[in-house]
């Protein structure tokens, strides 16, 4: 679908939202909360496909909102939002799609954010009906920005410091129905997760939102064998966006390794795995690969495609 | 295969969790309960027999029957915390409703383990007036409530934690199957 930029905020110096309306005036389709966007953002060489969470109301089908950071060394989406997308640009976007839905049989919501991974949590504040409290670390320079979009109530902390924000002791005592729902940079999703295992979480009570997992890498060579295709996969692009160039369209859905729709079969090489999705004996197989995030250790992968 | 009758595993501690809490309607706890370590509780009913190793002081409580266990345990519940995991063992209808009590706390299903122990006695539930009829060892079973003679359907509710009776000849008045004992 085609959508038009109808306003651009400045929450901080590297922080914008953006509004984004059906271009042709249309409602936009409902999307729940935690759900995100696929916007296709023309690059110099090719369309980067980035994907947002989206903050605004799920009820409101007029306009999706965003809130993107400017990241500096990126492969060019968020660069591109803030230096060039201006209003009345039109975007290509794919209709979103929600892999962090708000866990339903919670009867408490513990979120945690970190960095610009505030903004699905921002969607989840307009609907929530249960009790919740959230807990959003950030720099310093972001609090004000940060502070402005979130209700001002105890239930609702900003960290600025890493030592305000106590891991162990928020996980340890949570009564039992609470359901832990955590959003952010890797390291720090990793260092969530590993405390909530360590004290006793099960799975099925912690939920994660995988945010901006292509991040480019070393430069190396797939072989697609049923394609008879060789594609050079570039360092700032991922190996499904080389696919994609070379003019195939494999499935794909989240763009970020946490979904499984775009798992391809390898058939030479060594991957180096970058999802969530893959099981540790599945990843020591080798025969399996995440397109959308994982790369080559090897110089030349061999996928069955 | 009946795919209403649940499937039980033998009694094991998950060691994903953090405390737990072991709660029996039998007065021996599983053989297999290493009752030495530190962050296992062990609730059972009537005190434990001579010669079984108690659980250290605090760890253990014995109850009257297991209503005050089941009040106690909603109450417990209520004050604890994630990372605990919840077993049941015993007859079918007592861990049902200890699983009822645990879901209605917030546990889900990955926390919560059921061991069926006992002599096969199934608690009834009367279709007709809502009656439940505890220790059934014998379809035809007569209801106390409404004086129906019920046919023990091999039907199983875990929201309700009975199975299933039916007036015997609801179908075909006067159509009688001989009584049988239940093996399970």
């Amino acid at each position: 679908m085609k959508l038009k930029i109808t306003d651009i905020i400045a929450l901080s110096p590297s922080i914008r939202q953006f509004t984004l309306a059906d271009a042709a005036g249309a409602l936009l389709p409902t999307a729940s909360a935690g759900a995100h966007i696929l916007l296709r953002i023309p690059g110099p060489e090719r369309v980067w496909r980035n994907a947002y969470s989206l903050v605004s109301s799920p009820e409101d089908r007029h306009a999706y909102k965003i809130i993107v950071r400017r990241v500096e060394h990126s492969r060019g989406g968020s660069v591109w939002l803030h230096d060039h997308a201006a209003i009345g640009e039109v975007v290509e976007a794919e209709t979103p799609q929600n892999l962090f839905p708000i866990p339903r049989t919670a009867q408490k919501h513990l979120l945690l954010s970190a960095g610009i991974g505030i903004t699905p949590m921002l969607a989840y504040l307009q609907v929530l009906r249960k009790p919740f409290e959230l807990h959003h670390c950030g720099k310093l320079e972001d609090a004000e920005a940060f502070a402005r979009l979130l209700p001002a109530t105890p239930n609702v902390v900003l960290h600025t410091s890493r030592n305000t924000l106590d891991l162990e002791q928020l996980l340890a005592h949570q009564r039992l129905g609470t359901h832990l729902s955590v959003c952010g940079p890797e390291s720090f999703m990793d260092v969530v997760l590993q405390t909530a295992q360590n004290l006793g979480w099960p799975g099925a009570k912690v939920h994660k939102e995988s945010f901006g997992g292509a991040t480019g890498g070393a430069p190396f060579v797939a072989r697609l064998r049923r394609s008879n295709l060789t594609i050079n996969v570039g360092s700032d692009q991922s190996l499904l966006e080389a696919i994609e160039d070379a003019g195939l369209a494999p499935p794909s859905l989240c763009r970020g390794g946490a979904c499984g729709v775009c798992e391809t079969a390898l058939l030479e090489g060594i991957p180096d795995h970058h999802d969530h999705y893959l099981s540790e004996t599945q990843r020591a197989c080798n025969n399996t690969i995440m397109p959308c995030v994982s790369r080559a250790k090897t110089p030349e992968l061999v996928l069955d495609i | 295969m009946n795919k209403s009758r649940p499937l039980y595993k033998p009694f094991a501690l998950d060691l994903t969790g953090r405390e737990h809490l072991v709660v029996t309607d039998q007065s021996e706890p599983p053989v297999t309960l290493d009752l030495t370590l530190s962050n296992i509780s062990l609730w059972n009913v009537r005190t434990i027999a001579p010669g079984i190793q108690a659980p250290p002081a605090g760890r253990h409580r014995a109850f009257r029957a297991v209503p005050e266990m089941h009040a106690f345990l909603t109450h417990h519940l209520a004050r604890a915390s994630v990372g605990l995991r919840l077993y049941a063992l015993g007859s079918e209808p007592f861990i049902w409703d200890t699983y009822n009590i645990g879901s209605a706390a917030g546990l889900t299903s990955a926390e919560m383990f059921l061991t069926q122990s006992g002599p096969p006695r199934r608690r009834v539930y009367c279709c007709h007036c809502k009656t439940m009829i505890g220790d059934v060892t014998q379809t035809i079973a007569l209801c106390p409530g409404c004086g129906s003679s019920l046919q023990v359907r091999d039907h199983f509710s875990r929201r309700l934690a009975a199975f299933m009776g039916v007036k015997v000849d609801a179908e075909i008045p006067g159509d009688i199957p001989l009584p049988e004992l239940l093996a399970s």
